[in-house]
């Protein structure tokens, strides 16, 4: 998080992660259809190459709240591959909160292990305490045969803390509920250890519910 | 964190337009609209720098200017223009002559990041000067003022609204344009760096690994040395005790004993030279063996080989011949070190023969070139690859053979192509390990052709006269 006093000016980083061609980008360019257009930045893919994410998708979301603090959101997507390990680290320093977005399919099993500790790897390696670390899980591509089954999913997340969604990104569907999700548990993360609510008056409810709006009349234009 | 390269990625934000925008494009892009809509234009940065400036001094300000007062009057007007920072939308300045400027703010990502000034120009709907014209100063003259004013470039409000925003669609593509580019090259430029930092993290701890194999690998060679001198020492006097038994000196010996007395000093002896072996090749590794070349007949190096395997090779039932042409040259070499290569080969050669076989030993003339093998590239090969005079030595046998695969690895040491020809045929896998290594303390180069069952030859190339020291 990123506080400017003088321009009175909060930032948040959200960090979409997950192994090679889970949806990232496609959760991305959901959001951004969702929202109506006058509070969504433009969503920019830096430097693609055989379709796939070299650097990061970058979608900014800003409004102003009653407090008079304009609050400004930024989600990334850190690539994929294996290879780009070190743009991965880069991008999620100074994470706010994470969404993991796994692969449903059960031959991506390992894949998406793989990445998962690769996440904790490079947290840790950014400073960043894992353990605390706000954190959504999205089991995505639910549309495709052989994935893993939802009960057995929500039997495993049961075990765990963190929010489980399930999505078909390219439907748009699970995407929105993953953002809010992540929204929700990071700014519960920043409530906690800024008392944003306390010092500048800015309220949970009040920042979940102007996006929600955002959000509902986006949908209401796009239609079913 | 506090990197200044990477810390515009943590939020992939940009601050100024003075980063993003090249001015000279900038100057172009604004002076293509003044030629399309005959308006000035101004671009300032949020920091207040002026960026581009297509302006041309208007009729009426022309006028305004040639009059003392209106001079002061329209520097004022300027500078409140200058002044005004728009928050979201245009902000529409009057001046006392009839005139307006909008001033239109620059906003990317949520974020002003300048603004842009266009005008003087008059309103469509202003059709005469006003009265504060006419007051400004003591000296106009309503007519002139009046016709300078219809000679002002004349906008609809709307229209100028519609230029501004076209101007700004255009600035907003530079701009997305722009910050995609920095925040591509940051990014390169970052990874690039975290990549370097790994990278030399991942140098340092193999050359730590090194630098430990490096030392152990002395440790093993001081315990080698010490070892088997060591071994040596005791293993002499018992050949010597052995000898001095058969010859007698403490009594004579019953025929058994004499033969146990034989065993004991030839397996001695076998195994002073397995020891002495050892030594060699330690020292061979370590380059601590000296090269004392003098001139040497490769045809009577060849012969010693010969005499020295005569018994073994008649015992075997194996046919050793030399064969050396005339004109093979006397070579400079150390004839004990090559005697021992060839000693080393052709004892080989005779231990993977069979009964009924034949061993070959040849020497010959040959021209070749000896050349790093970073040189296969061809890189300055008309240079590099001149042929010079060697002496090819040739031990060929019909033996068991090699396969391709394992002819390089028969030069390690203690390998033996497979654990079972070590018990079969003995040896501890050292004498073509330190023949290699003997050859190429003589700058020469061995290599082997071979038909796994039909026989092997090792080709030892040894040049006549040893290079100049670098």
């Amino acid at each position: 998080m990123q506080l400017d006093f003088q321009t009175r000016e909060l930032t948040v980083k959200l960090v979409y992660y997950g192994p090679a061609l889970s949806g990232k980008t496609t959760n991305l360019q959901a959001i951004h259809r969702l929202l109506n257009p006058e509070g969504r930045g433009r969503l920019m893919t830096l430097e693609t190459r055989d379709d796939r994410t070299l650097f990061f998708d970058l979608l900014p979301l800003s409004f102003s709240t009653k407090s008079g603090l304009t609050v400004r959101i930024k989600l990334f997507t850190v690539p994929g591959q294996v290879i780009h390990n070190s743009t991965r680290k880069l991008v999620l320093q100074g994470a706010d909160g994470v969404a993991f977005i796994a692969d449903s399919q059960t031959q991506e099993v390992r894949a998406n292990q793989a990445s998962f500790k690769d996440l904790r790897k490079n947290l840790r390696d950014n400073g960043l305490d894992p353990a605390r670390m706000p954190l959504v899980i999205q089991y995505n591509k639910r549309d495709l045969p052989n994935i893993r089954g939802e009960e057995e999913i929500m039997r495993m997340a049961a075990k765990g803390k963190e929010p489980t969604i399930l999505a078909t990104a390219t439907h748009g569907t699970g995407v929105l509920e993953t953002f809010m999700a992540l929204l929700e548990v990071t700014w519960a993360h920043l409530e906690r250890e800024h008392a944003l609510d306390e010092r500048f008056g800015l309220s949970h409810t009040e920042v979940v519910e102007d996006l929600r709006k955002r959000f509902a009349r986006g949908t209401e234009a796009a239609g079913p | 964190m506090s990197d200044p390269n990477t810390a515009d990625l943590h939020h992939g934000e940009i601050a100024n337009l003075e980063d993003l925008i090249d001015r000279e494009s900038l100057r172009e892009v604004c002076r293509s609209f003044f030629d399309l809509f005959g308006l000035s234009i101004r671009v300032f940065s949020a920091r207040g720098s002026l960026l581009a400036n297509v302006h041309e001094e208007r009729s009426l300000c022309r006028y305004v200017n040639s009059l003392g007062e209106g001079r002061i009057a329209c520097a004022a007007i300027v500078e409140e223009v200058q002044g005004i920072v728009p928050e979201a939308t245009t902000v529409v300045h009057p001046c006392f002559s009839g005139a307006v400027y909008h001033v239109v703010p620059i906003i990317y990502d949520d974020r002003r990041l300048g603004r842009i000034v266009i005008g003087p120009f008059i309103p469509s709907d202003v059709k005469a000067p006003p009265e504060a014209m006419l007051q400004i100063d003591p000296k106009v003259d309503p007519g002139r003022a009046r016709a300078a004013l219809l000679e002002m470039p004349r906008v609809r409000p709307a229209t100028a609204e519609r230029i501004a925003a076209h101007l700004r669609g255009v600035l907003d593509l530079i701009l997305f344009s722009g910050h995609r580019a920095h925040l591509t090259s940051a990014m390169h430029l970052a990874t690039v760096r975290e990549n370097y930092r790994e990278l030399a993290e991942r140098n340092a701890r193999l050359q730590e690994a090194y630098d430990k194999l490096k030392e152990l690998d002395r440790l093993k060679s001081n315990f080698l040395a010490t070892v088997s001198h060591e071994l040596r020492t005791p293993l002499t006097s018992i050949i010597g005790y052995s000898e001095m038994l058969q010859t007698g000196i403490a009594g004579d010996l019953s025929e058994e004993q004499a033969g146990f007395v034989e065993t004991i000093r030839t397996k001695g002896e076998l195994l002073l030279s397995l020891i002495t072996s050892l030594l060699d090749l330690n020292k061979l590794e370590r380059g601590q063996l000296n090269i004392e070349l003098e001139m040497v007949d490769p045809r009577a190096i060849l012969a010693e080989v010969r005499e020295t395997y005569h018994p073994e090779a008649e015992r075997k039932g194996i046919r050793l011949e030399v064969y050396c042409g005339d004109d093979t040259p006397y070579m400079q070499a150390d004839p004990v070190r090559l005697r021992q290569i060839l000693i080393n080969l052709a004892g080989n050669a005779i231990k993977f023969t069979p009964s009924g076989g034949r061993v070959d030993l040849e020497a010959m003339a040959v021209e070749t070139s000896f050349h790093d093998e970073e040189l296969d590239d061809g890189f300055g090969a008309a240079l590099m690859m001149a042929p010079e005079p060697a002496i090819e030595f040739r031990v060929r046998d019909n033996g068991i053979g090699i396969a391709e695969d394992q002819a390089e690895r028969i030069f390690d040491a203690f390998y033996q192509v497979d654990g079972g020809s070590t018990r079969e045929f003995g040896g501890a896998g050292l004498g073509l390990s330190i023949a290699k290594n003997l050859v190429e303390a003589h700058h020469g180069a061995i290599h082997i052709e071979s038909e796994l069952g039909h026989g092997t030859t090792f080709i030892v190339t040894i040049p006549q006269a040893p290079p100049d020291p670098d």
